[in-house]
């Protein structure tokens, strides 16, 4: 929408705003200056460098994994699999980054809007990722088995306790739920 | 905002960009605002801003500490919901089941039984109903209804408190069902505040102070919503001696000889059952199964990143994804159906155990009518007696059934046999007296009818039962 500037300042004049009065130019830059300072701030406090890791400690930033995390930490997927080996798609880099941004954003807003539920359940876009990836390790068993589609019956219908026996935001035990990642800001607390 | 604009609209530039800015700042302020309060919900500590005095009655005080698990029991006085047959809507069983009139003849039940309403009600409904109207109410009517009770139990003693007018005692009481029912007051440990239920415990031989906090979160409900009767007229006790099953309750009564009132249809000393909610919820799956009534009906929440109690309490149908959802994975709506499906069948059970229970009255008063011997009669109003209270035992309690589906329905189908066995019974001694004719048993199809049928036993002029007459 933009048309190419003339004057030779070019792209950098109108960054700089250049076109604008003085006092505007100072007051828009102060102000952009406060929000850049705010989001980096925002950014530490909610430990967003964390959500480009595979730590599973980065999905309980948001508290409403706590009860995910503690019942997959003690169960059997706790040492040899990770929140992503399960919930993210394997089949390229770009399909994980691109699920794995887009599940994050919707997790991140539900939760900051407060509309989560208490029951946790898998979306109709997990599920066949999930099911792909229980195969991805355990599909040698089923070598000349026909295994029946993801909506008719996932593995899960039967091992269901993979995170617990009971599921809901508050299922776990305070004692076993885990301490927030620490997000360096301990003078806060 | 081009290089091309005019210098009127590059007016206008400056502003938007500063205000668009400042949008920005603030929803990245409200975002990380909202980040610090998820953070200090999860570190906090629990803040104690007051102590609270050993028997401190004022729930709102108790609020003040706990302020989470105080707004959601304030919602307990919410009267408007419903379930197929629950809820907290102070539903008229008698004007939805006119039997029910006939089954407590002469008794206060027939004229006043409402669905109760929640634990904030709980003083205002003792208190403003026509079953405790009586001047002769005793003191052991106000146990189960306040958290000024304890406080009175150790100042008055136990069976003082239980002996104290009803009416006299009404102005000591003030504040509703609440948290020190519950809670120890200073380490909000589960606790039992009430005799009745650690002296039933102690006669079975089991010692309340070795129970789990599991067991607890069942037995601080097991306070009040069991099966009781007033010993000596007024010492709340728990008919548990012999066990908690329906039949060992009974086995209890028959060895004591406990009457609640004398049918005035068969003259059958009728035993009324309370709400043996526990005794009835511990012959169920969910309880082989270790889930206790706060799991159900005071699930878990968590708001932000806080975990609490709700303490809400209320049919678990109304809050299906908390209560249900937690351990059965199907959807709210599957759930619910299941729920009803089940709650459905005991329901219509019961009405046949009504039908049946109903007639055996008549029955036995036509048989009296006739000149029955009254040796005979006795043996028909035992099984009269076998097997109303069988049906009170699923009838009076909460949830049609769904406590224990399979054990309320079994109860059930042995209070129709029973009862079906004392109509046999009263044919056998009307055939004896040469009436071959089914009695005739008079129109109690609605709340009024049935009413004044009732009345005209109570005052001792019955209609004649004994005219030709089509039997139902």
């Amino acid at each position: 929408m933009v048309a190419a500037p003339k004057n030779p300042g070019g792209w950098l004049s109108l960054c700089l705003l250049e076109w604008l009065p003085f006092r505007w130019r100072l007051l828009a830059f102060a102000l952009a200056g406060v929000a850049a300072g705010l989001g980096l701030w925002t950014a530490r406090m909610a430990n967003a460098a964390s959500y480009l890791s595979d730590d599973p400690a980065a999905c309980i930033n948001c508290h409403v994994m706590t009860d995910a995390y503690a019942s997959w930490e003690r169960g059997s997927h706790g040492r040899v699999a990770g929140c992503n080996d399960c919930h993210v798609p394997h089949t390229n880099p770009i399909a994980m980054a691109a699920f794995k941004a887009r599940d994050g954003m919707r997790h991140a807003s539900m939760f900051t809007l407060r509309l989560e539920p208490q029951v946790l359940r898998l979306s109709d876009g997990a599920r066949p990722v999930v099911q792909e990836n229980c195969l991805r390790c355990h599909g040698e068993l089923f070598v000349g088995i026909r295994l029946p589609g993801v909506d008719e019956r996932p593995c899960w219908d039967c091992h269901e306790n993979i995170h617990g026996a009971a599921r809901s935001l508050s299922a776990s035990p305070h004692v076993l739920r885990p301490r927030l990642p620490s997000a360096g800001l301990g003078f806060l607390d | 905002m081009t290089e091309t604009a005019s210098p009127k609209r590059r007016r206008w530039a400056g502003p938007l960009i500063a205000l668009l800015l400042a949008l920005v700042v603030l929803l990245v302020g409200l975002l990380a605002s909202s980040i610090l309060e998820r953070r200090w919900e999860h570190q906090r500590p629990a803040l104690v801003l007051r102590p609270l005095a050993e028997w401190e009655p004022d729930n709102a005080k108790w609020g003040e500490n706990y302020p989470h698990e105080y707004e959601s029991y304030l919602r307990t006085r919410d009267d408007t919901t419903t379930t197929l047959y629950g809820g907290g809507v102070p539903r008229d069983y008698l004007e939805d089941d006119p039997r029910q009139v006939i089954l407590f003849a002469g008794y206060p039940f027939s004229e006043e039984y409402k669905q109760a309403r929640g634990h904030h009600h709980a003083v205002a409904d003792v208190t403003g109903t026509k079953r405790t109207a009586s001047p002769a109410t005793v003191g052991t009517c106000m146990t189960c209804k306040s958290t000024d009770v304890p406080r009175l139990m150790a100042k008055l003693g136990v069976s003082e408190f239980y002996r104290t007018p009803f009416h006299e005692l009404k102005k000591e009481i003030r504040h509703p069902i609440g948290c020190q029912d519950c809670h120890d007051p200073a380490s909000m440990n589960l606790r039992i505040t009430r005799p009745a239920l650690r002296e039933a415990l102690q006669a079975q031989g089991k010692d309340l102070d070795q129970a789990s906090h599991r067991e607890m979160r069942a037995l601080v409900c097991a306070q009040c919503h069991v099966e009781y009767y007033f010993k000596d007229k007024t010492y709340l006790t728990f008919p548990w001696q012999q066990g908690t099953a329906v039949e060992q309750m009974l086995a209890t009564y028959e060895g004591n000889g406990h009457v609640d009132f004398v049918h005035p249809v068969s003259r059958t000393p009728i035993l009324k059952a309370q709400h043996p909610d526990y005794e009835l919820w511990a012959t169920g799956i969910h309880a082989y199964r270790g889930v206790t009534c706060a799991d159900c009906h005071m699930p878990y929440r968590t708001e932000g990143a806080l975990k609490f109690t709700n303490h809400h309490v209320q049919s678990p149908l109304l809050d299906i994804a908390n209560a249900c959802g937690v351990c059965h994975r199907w959807s709210e709506e599957e759930l619910k159906s299941r729920v009803e499906t089940i709650q459905a069948k005991v329901a219509a059970l019961k009405l046949k155990a009504e039908d049946a229970l109903v007639a055996a009255h008549f029955d036995a008063g036509a048989a009296a009518q006739a000149g029955a011997a009254e040796a005979d009669l006795d043996e028909a109003r035992r099984l009269i007696r076998q097997a109303q209270f069988r049906w009170d035992f699923i009838s009076a309690n909460n949830g049609m059934g769904f406590h224990s589906p399979q054990e309320s329905m079994r109860v059930l189908a042995d209070a129709v046999d029973l009862a079906q066995q004392a109509r046999l019974r009263c044919a056998r001694l009307l055939a004896g007296k040469g009436i071959s004719s089914p009695p005739r048993h008079p129109d109690v199809s609605t709340r009024e009818k049935a009413w004044t049928v009732a009345q005209a036993f109570v005052r001792g002029e019955p209609p004649d039962l004994l005219g030709v007459g089509a039997a139902p």
